[in-house]
């Protein structure tokens, strides 16, 4: 069933490529098999997703490569949604790649199924890590979005543009929604650190970086909505999350051993 | 004074305080916590591991500027919410009276004002007559939004930090079989431990009963990791495990027979001269082709061939023996019988207040209703004239303004 994840990170892959070709070529030929590339892949990894659930007889998001391979679908998702509200091209542009990069870490990842850890067994499992996954996924196309903002303006366009507004203010909101998920994850991480650890809160690696990310997505926030920042220095701020998103993600697991090394 | 005050209620102050915050848990999170000083040195060397422990680096969670900086977010987010409670209190009335006397600004005719009227009543806009035409509103909880969430960060620091600081924590062990008996007489009981299931997969589970001291409430419950058991105030955990080996001593001359459990180093005798010495229990052994042991030190493994390591003494002499389960030791007229080991569970037990918990848990979702409202119902108003209608929100509107555009057909232009 190995082939199922393969493909679809070759249809992830291949999607990206047409979608910037069909970008740079101001083509909808390229985009449109963009589009269809991505479906496909998208169907193959949920199937593959379903297949490890099944086989593994429990959701498929308790270790590193499934928590990513999770994440990629939610990256694919939330882009398929956002496209199919607005019908911006650049939102794929954004998301296809992500999605892409973060399924390409995934299958660096040991992929055996194993049997989930009795610390796991929980009821909280699927929110905390369900709503994570999709937390990062909109951190991440928001990031996506901020470096496609910075191409543009370097390209030329202008910040007051209606296409770069877009792109601005759709930055915003998917970063509301990945910090109200962000603040589901970490209060679900909470109340289950009780019941496990029976401390709520023991500034583990992984809690302070979620808190870290959490802090600085709130200071995004305050810059937007009392400063009225936008543009530009959103999208540095964006970018820069993301940058701890990723180490919250993977580097805390790699680098920094705590009570979620089992999550490696 | 007053200066001061209006420094620490701004959100400039309060970036500050967040981004301090950040950096010290960056900092909490790259240095190792709570370690003994030679694991620093060897890490830094002697002379920057000095200067980290000196500055509480070591320690950074608990140190007395990172409570002040707690301190400081909540004076931030209090005097913040007392500004910000009138505000918002008069938020809805004073966008109401703007949006009644808002003028039109986007043209509209008779049959799109039907449709407008209609798309905004199916989307369960709140209807007011108003002079020449309505207004229609939507989602005045969302002013709260706001407030809410300064309030509930505010909630969550104090409930959370009474939770982190106010509780009496013990961790304890109990062998199968026995109780423990609290501080305030109520009793613990063991009755099972086993650490696998019926299907073999590794389950940590205690069947607990606990009693109240006066005996009037019992509760029993089969505890695991992510199932504690909560009795009054008190939360019993399934926090660790571990391997006890177990002896049966018989005294031939009375015909006495007690099974005992060896979980630490002791010396077993009747007369306090002869006995037995219980070093340690091992899990396992390799045995070379000239018969000589090594033991298995990791603790890691299960225990599939255990070995006692024991010394015998007898009239002064002491012989360092290995006992297998079974195995059996006579030393005059006490016998020591070896049986297989046993795993018991180390409890952890928490004496909390719940209402801690409670108002913990509120805060929790109290923020997480309040970030929804401020960021997922913008109040919004659409005054809709004779000929014309305007938006009016403290939030941009732009899904709603190209939504009404694509609805009544008005060509296109930047929001």
């Amino acid at each position: 069933m190995n082939v199922l994840f393969f493909a679809a990170l070759v249809g992830y892959f291949a999607a990206s490529v047409f979608q910037f070709a069909g970008a740079a070529m101001k083509k909808e030929k390229p985009r449109i098999a963009a589009r269809v590339l991505l479906l496909v892949s998208f169907g193959l990894h949920a199937a593959y997703m379903t297949w490890r659930g099944i086989a593994a007889g429990r959701v498929p998001l308790a270790n590193q490569f499934e928590f990513a391979s999770g994440f990629a679908w939610a990256t694919a998702a939330l882009g398929f949604v956002l496209y199919g509200r607005i019908r911006q091209e650049w939102v794929m542009t954004a998301a296809m790649p992500a999605a892409f990069l973060v399924l390409s870490y995934a299958a660096f990842q040991p992929r055996e199924i194993k049997d989930i850890l009795p610390a796991l067994r929980s009821t909280w499992f699927v929110l905390h890590i369900g709503s994570a996954a999709f937390s990062y996924a909109a951190f991440a196309i928001a990031g996506g979005l901020g470096v496609s903002y910075l191409i543009q303006l370097k390209k030329g366009k202008n910040e007051a543009d209606v296409r770069m507004k877009q792109m601005d203010y759709l930055g915003y909101r998917l970063v509301c929604l990945g910090f109200l998920l962000l603040t589901v994850v970490i209060f679900s991480g909470a109340i289950w650190a009780e019941q496990a650890w029976s401390s709520w809160w023991s500034w583990d690696p992984k809690e302070t970086w979620a808190l870290i990310t959490w802090i600085f997505y709130a200071i995004y926030l305050h810059q937007r909505l009392r400063l009225k920042w936008q543009g530009k220095r959103m999208a540095w701020l964006a970018i820069i999350a993301v940058i701890l998103v990723v180490f919250t993600f993977a580097g805390v697991n790699l680098l920094l051993p705590g009570l979620h090394s089992y999550a490696r | 004074m007053k200066k001061t005050l209006r420094f620490i209620r701004s959100m400039k102050c309060g970036m500050i305080l967040l981004v301090l915050v950040m950096l010290l848990s960056l900092a909490g999170s790259l240095i190792p916590q709570q370690e003994a000083s030679m694991r620093y040195v060897r890490a830094y060397g002697a002379q920057t591991a000095q200067f980290l422990i000196a500055v509480g680096a070591t320690d950074i969670f608990h140190t007395w500027y990172f409570y002040a900086l707690e301190i400081l977010l909540c004076l931030n987010l209090v005097l913040c919410s007392i500004v910000r409670f009138p505000r918002t209190l008069k938020a809805n009335g004073e966008w109401t009276d703007r949006a009644r006397r808002a003028e039109g600004e986007h043209p509209l005719t008779g049959e799109k004002r039907e449709k407008l009227c209609g798309f905004l009543t199916v989307r369960h806009y709140r209807l007011e007559q108003a002079a020449d035409g309505a207004v229609y509103s939507k989602n005045a909880a969302g002013f709260y939004g706001s407030f809410l969430t300064h309030l509930s960060i505010l909630l969550v620091l104090l409930f959370g930090s009474l939770v982190l600081m106010t509780p009496d924590i013990q961790d304890l062990t109990v062998l199968p079989g026995s109780a423990l008996t609290l501080a305030d007489g109520t009793t613990v009981t063991c009755d099972q431990f086993h650490i696998t299931d019926e299907t073999g997969r590794l389950d940590y589970a205690s069947v607990l009963t606990v009693r109240s001291a006066d005996g009037q409430r019992e509760k029993q419950q089969e505890i695991r990791v992510n199932q504690p058991l909560r009795f009054g105030e008190y939360k019993i955990y399934q926090q660790t495990y571990g391997t006890a080996g177990r002896v049966r001593i018989t005294n031939h001359t009375n015909g006495a027979e007690e099974v005992m459990f060896l979980t630490d180093p002791c010396f077993l005798s009747i007369d306090g001269r002869n006995g037995v010495y219980y070093q340690a229990l091992y899990p396992g052994f390799l045995r070379d082709a000239e018969g000589n042991y090594t033991l298995i030190t990791s603790t890691s493994v299960s225990y599939q061939d255990p070995v006692y390591a024991i010394q015998t003494v007898s009239d002064g002499m002491t012989t360092s023996v290995l006992a297998f389960p079974e195995d059996e030791l006579r030393l005059g007229d006490i016998s020591f019988t070896f049986l297989s080991p046993t795993e018991y569970p180390g409890l952890r037990i928490k004496h909390v207040s719940s209402w801690l918990f409670g108002g913990l848990y509120f805060s929790f979702g109290l923020m997480v209703a309040a970030l929804y409202l401020c960021f997922f119902a913008a109040p919004v108003y659409v005054r809709v004239r004779e000929d014309s209608y305007t938006i009016l929100s403290p939030k941009n509107q732009q899904g709603l303004i190209l939504d009404l555009r694509a609805l009544i057909g008005e060509k296109e232009t930047d929001p």
